[in-house]
């Protein structure tokens, strides 16, 4: 990678890093998500400045093209985090559910007492 | 022994007037609840109008979550015995005791569109589909169903108890209802029935939706593993 992409990725993560903080303070996002987020910021920042940890990992991993070792590590967390996504999705579609349950009972409950 | 029918009911205000008074004068002792599921064309109005039970849920969760919902209801009162009837006019209700005798042997009851040689017409696709469907509870349940979809069925105490939390939501939920009380070792039998046309409203089944939910049949079926049937 040339130092401009560098330069870049730097200023990118960065932003990330701001646009995460900002929404956590506008409580636009939950903490438990700008958790991971946050470290992936950091850590998105922490190689540009130092893409000497990325060459370095990916010569012990024998990893001819060093790019391909960032790619991998990209797909595979944004893959379980679109697992992740799913499950939480699951979970929160059986809560309404029951809740939609709860609801058209009480109603019925209501009306009956009227 | 108190019994209830439980008729999920979406957009049916055309029909469910006379689904409703053939029920009552019929059976005049028994509970009608109609569960409205998100209907906008004042289903629910009609019920109460009626003087049934009526559950009525804010938008519209498919005919599994309706039916759910009335197994709820049932359970929470204390209901001995429920039959599930539609709403849009197409099972005769002069079946209704045939089904109900049934569960005094058995602990959930399904009445069978095709056990006898009667006039139901299906389509190619739908046939098909339904061959497939019986061949898949078949290899499952170790029972030879003969009408897996039907939606003229009949539950005793404890499958209402069960169903109330363990009703399946998602579309083909007869199919997975049969296979869930099959694993939890209640005794399920079928009779047959005579069934009419609809008298209105749209079928709720649609054939290029068939392939996305028969895929998720499947994988119902491979996550669930085969339990022993109890004695």
């Amino acid at each position: 990678m040339s130092s401009s992409t560098h330069i870049l990725i730097a200023v990118l993560a960065l932003g990330a890093l701001f646009l995460i903080v900002r929404l956590v303070r506008l409580k636009a996002l939950k903490a438990k998500y700008s958790i991971l987020w946050l470290t992936v910021g950091t850590a998105l920042a922490v190689i540009s400045a130092v893409p000497q940890i990325l060459d370095w990992t990916a010569e012990k991993l024998d990893i001819w093209y060093q790019p391909t070792l960032f790619l991998l590590l990209a797909i595979g967390f944004l893959l379980l985090l679109a697992m992740h996504f799913s499950y939480e999705l699951s979970r929160i579609e059986n809560r309404i559910r029951i809740l939609v349950e709860e609801i058209s009972l009480l109603k019925e409950k209501l009306e009956k007492d009227d | 022994m108190e019994t209830a029918a439980i008729i999920p009911a979406f957009n049916e205000a055309e029909s469910l007037p006379n689904v409703i008074s053939e029920i009552r004068g019929l059976f005049p002792d028994h509970l009608i609840i109609v569960v409205d599921d998100g209907s906008t064309d004042g289903t629910s109005d009609i019920a109460k109008e009626f003087g049934c039970v009526c559950l009525s849920m804010p938008f519209n969760l498919g005919i599994g979550g309706a039916l759910r919902l009335g197994f709820r209801y049932c359970m929470d009162r204390g209901i001995d015995c429920a039959y599930q009837f539609d709403a849009d006019g197409q099972h005769d209700p002069t079946q209704i005791s045939s089904l109900l005798s049934e569960l005094e042997h058995s602990d959930m009851a399904v009445g069978s569109r095709f056990a006898t040689d009667c006039s139901y017409e299906v389509g190619q696709s739908r046939k098909a589909a339904m061959n497939f469907l019986r061949f898949l509870v078949r290899i499952y349940t170790g029972q030879r169903f003969t009408d897996t979809s039907s939606g003229f069925r009949a539950f005793r105490k404890p499958v209402i108890k069960l169903f109330a939390k363990e009703y399946p939501v998602e579309y083909m939920d007869s199919v997975e209802a049969l296979l869930i009380a099959s694993k939890n070792g209640f005794k399920i039998s079928e009779i047959p029935v005579k069934m009419r046309e609809r008298s209105a409203g749209q079928p709720s089944n649609r054939n290029f939706r068939l392939i996305y939910y028969f895929l998720r049949l499947l994988i119902v079926l491979l996550a669930s593993t085969h339990k022993k049937k109890k004695d």
